[in-house]
């Protein structure tokens, strides 16, 4: 087409006008039948008051009563998780409330708390239900509710034995300081004590020793008239 | 945790004083107190220059000799039925033979209570103490 | 539509529209849906009233739950920690898991007729309407609940065990003393190998062993073996995070204030975990009288 010459294509322009106007029309026509635009019908509203007798002509989905829905939410019952926030202290205050009545051996034990507990680096004795007695060094205090322990150290026939032992446990009688450490005791846990280096040896002598003194005073007691279970 | 290999002392008059574990019987876990092992005898306890010719107080075994015997403290600590635990420093053991029967007369050391439980009383009332 | 076939093919009868007609009081309806062109013959063998019922139907696998399903149904609690208890007269320390019952409620039942079994659907907790789909939160309006967290089913044995829809179950249904069965999720131990995973021993550190000191060794024979690795072949993969139950844990104390409920030993998962709860199917059934009355 590049051949065209300029004058050529102004007559081209000229045959089109010259085309008859029938055929025109008739493309025009033809055309319409697929491309002309018509609008969605606007949704007719339903008239405000449609008589009963009409409703069953409508579908379904435009019957008044079918309308969208609300939901009814219905409020949560009271919550026992708000009234008891944590489940197991609360079971734990139970237990103790049993075991440990008057919070006395609690106090004895809550180094960080009551400043007459027991510390790391004391020589203990613990009486049994069946009657066993245990002494040593306490090495260690594991503060955890229930399950509070702590560990003692001896030597019992030349041999070392250590014993962790249940603070709040039924078959505990009864646990007696019989001499506390002369200084504080800088660590937490007196693991070094097992080294034959730092350790203690036996306790034997010092329990036996508390226990003469206490005897005689219990002795004394008794003459005073009071017949009591000296604690210290 | 008593088990292949382990060397335990012994603590009863039999004459030995070393034992070596060689098996853990009735179990397939390593031994602990109040369990039966099968033990040889590794070093002999002696009593005294002139007790070796005397046959009175001659030991019971010599080395080499395999025994069956009882442990009766481990360093593995024991959890008791109130969550409390108990170790000692050492594993110990008493020679027992085939009935069940302690070989030595007499014991010296303190000795775990979990034997009770475990049908050992006799060497519990032989031992001079017990935890 | 009528298959494209030729009428000799599809039917020895006159018309090929006759396999859709039924003949249904000498008047013919068209059937609808997909049918077999060749409708099972009833064999004379297989009918009767006394024949055993067959293995793999509903009836059957109801007949086998019969005796161990449950009579009531459980509750869904929330592992909240274990701690310890100490016999009284022996001395004995026990170790008990702490569960809590929180805002536990039937939502609604399951029923053999409309269902094919017996199961209570109950739910804990309470979700934010916001956080609901609508579908869920017209089941729980439906029934007149307010929107829960957890919803479980617990199955039952028959229709007595049924609660009315609504009814809340707190920790004093269960008693203490007896048995129940802890269904939870284990702890999630993400992706592991092999010998985490099956307690697989594992190869050599060293005689030659480079790289794979922690695999697994083969994972099945050869030729002869069929080549193939065998399924169920215990390999690496996700280990935990699954359901596991542990039975017949006694209940050692209930406390229907703060909806507790404590249980001797262990429960599978971490705190603050699901644990359904239901009576021991391998204990006697507690004797509960309160239940069979609200059960109506």
């Amino acid at each position: 087409m590049a051949t065209f010459s300029p004058i050529m294509r102004q007559l081209g322009c000229l045959k089109s006008a010259a085309k008859p106007q029938s055929l025109l029309s008739a493309q025009i026509a033809r055309r319409s039948l697929t491309t002309v635009y018509t609008p969605k019908p606007e949704p007719v509203p339903l008239p405000t008051n449609l008589p009963e007798s009409f409703l069953s002509q409508l579908t379904p989905r435009l019957h008044p009563a079918n309308g969208p829905k609300k939901i009814k939410i219905y409020p949560p019952p009271p919550s026992t998780r708000a009234a008891c926030k944590d489940p197991v202290a609360a079971v734990t205050e139970s237990q103790l409330k049993v075991l440990d009545p008057n919070g006395e051996r609690k106090a004895l034990f809550d180094y960080r708390r009551s400043p007459r507990s027991v510390k790391v680096g004391d020589i203990l004795r613990v009486t049994f239900k069946n009657g066993d007695p245990f002494s040593g060094v306490c090495l260690s205090i594991r503060l955890r509710g229930i399950d509070t322990a702590f560990l003692l150290r001896n030597e019992l026939t030349r041999v070392g034995v250590e014993m962790w032992v249940k603070v709040f446990s039924p078959t505990v009688k009864s646990v007696e300081i019989v001499q506390r450490t002369e200084k504080r005791k800088r660590r937490a846990r007196l693991y070094y004590m097992r080294q034959p280096r730092h350790d203690m040896r036996s306790v034997e002598n010092i329990v036996s020793n508390y226990l003469r003194q206490k005897s005689v005073l219990a002795g004394q007691r008794r003459q005073g008239g009071q017949n009591r279970r000296q604690k210290r | 945790m008593i088990q292949l290999k382990t060397m335990l002392n012994c603590i009863d008059n039999s004459g030995a004083a070393v034992v070596e574990c060689v098996n853990v019987l009735k179990k397939k876990r390593p031994a602990t107190v109040g369990d039966r092992i099968v033990v040889v005898v590794q070093k002999q306890r002696n009593f005294g220059p002139e007790s070796s010719t005397n046959s009175g107080i001659a030991n019971k075994v010599r080395r080499g000799d395999i025994r069956h015997a009882v442990v009766v403290r481990a360093k593995k600590e024991m959890q008791r039925s109130d969550g409390s635990l108990v170790k000692f420093d050492d594993n110990a053991c008493v020679l027992v033979n085939k009935s069940g029967d302690p070989i030595g007369t007499r014991m010296n050391g303190v000795v775990a209570t979990e034997l009770r439980g475990k049908q050992w009383s006799k060497i519990l009332s032989l031992a001079p103490m017990h935890v | 539509m009528a298959p494209r076939l030729s009428d000799r093919l599809i039917w020895p009868s006159i018309s090929p529209w006759a396999h859709q007609l039924v003949n249904c009081n000498s008047a013919f309806i068209r059937a609808f849906g997909i049918r077999s062109l060749t409708p099972p013959n009833t064999s004379r063998f297989n009918v009767g009233t006394d024949l055993p019922v067959l293995k793999s139907t509903p009836t059957a696998a109801l007949e086998r739950k019969a005796d161990t399903l449950p009579l009531r149904t459980g509750a869904i609690a929330i592992k909240k920690g274990m701690t310890a208890f100490y016999d009284a007269g022996t001395g004995k320390r026990i170790a008990c898991t702490v569960l809590q019952l929180d805002r536990v409620e039937v939502i609604s039942q399951k029923t053999r007729e409309r269902h094919g079994y017996f199961a209570v659907q109950v739910g804990s907790g309470w979700k934010h309407p916001s956080n609901l789909t609508k579908s869920l939160l017209g089941h729980f309006s439906v029934n007149g609940v307010s929107p829960k967290r957890h919803i479980f089913e617990f199955r039952v044995q028959d229709e007595n065990g049924l609660l009315s829809v609504g009814q809340a179950i707190n920790a004093d249904w269960f008693q203490e003393g007896q048995y129940v069965d802890a269904r939870s999720n284990t702890k999630g131990k993400g992706f592991a190998g092999v010998m985490k995973r099956h307690g697989f021993g594992g190869q050599d550190r060293s005689h030659g062993v480079s790289l794979t000191h922690r695999s697994l060794g083969s994972a099945g024979p050869s030729q002869g073996g069929g080549s193939r690795v065998y399924p169920g072949k215990k390999m690496a993969g996700n280990m935990g995070n699954e359901q596991n139950t542990v039975q017949s844990l006694k209940v050692l104390k209930v406390d229907p204030q703060n909806g507790i409920v404590v249980v001797n030993g262990a429960v599978s998962g971490p705190k603050g975990c699901v644990v359904r709860i239901q009576d021991a199917i391998k204990k006697p059934w507690p004797k509960v009288v309160s239940a069979s009355e609200s059960a109506v």
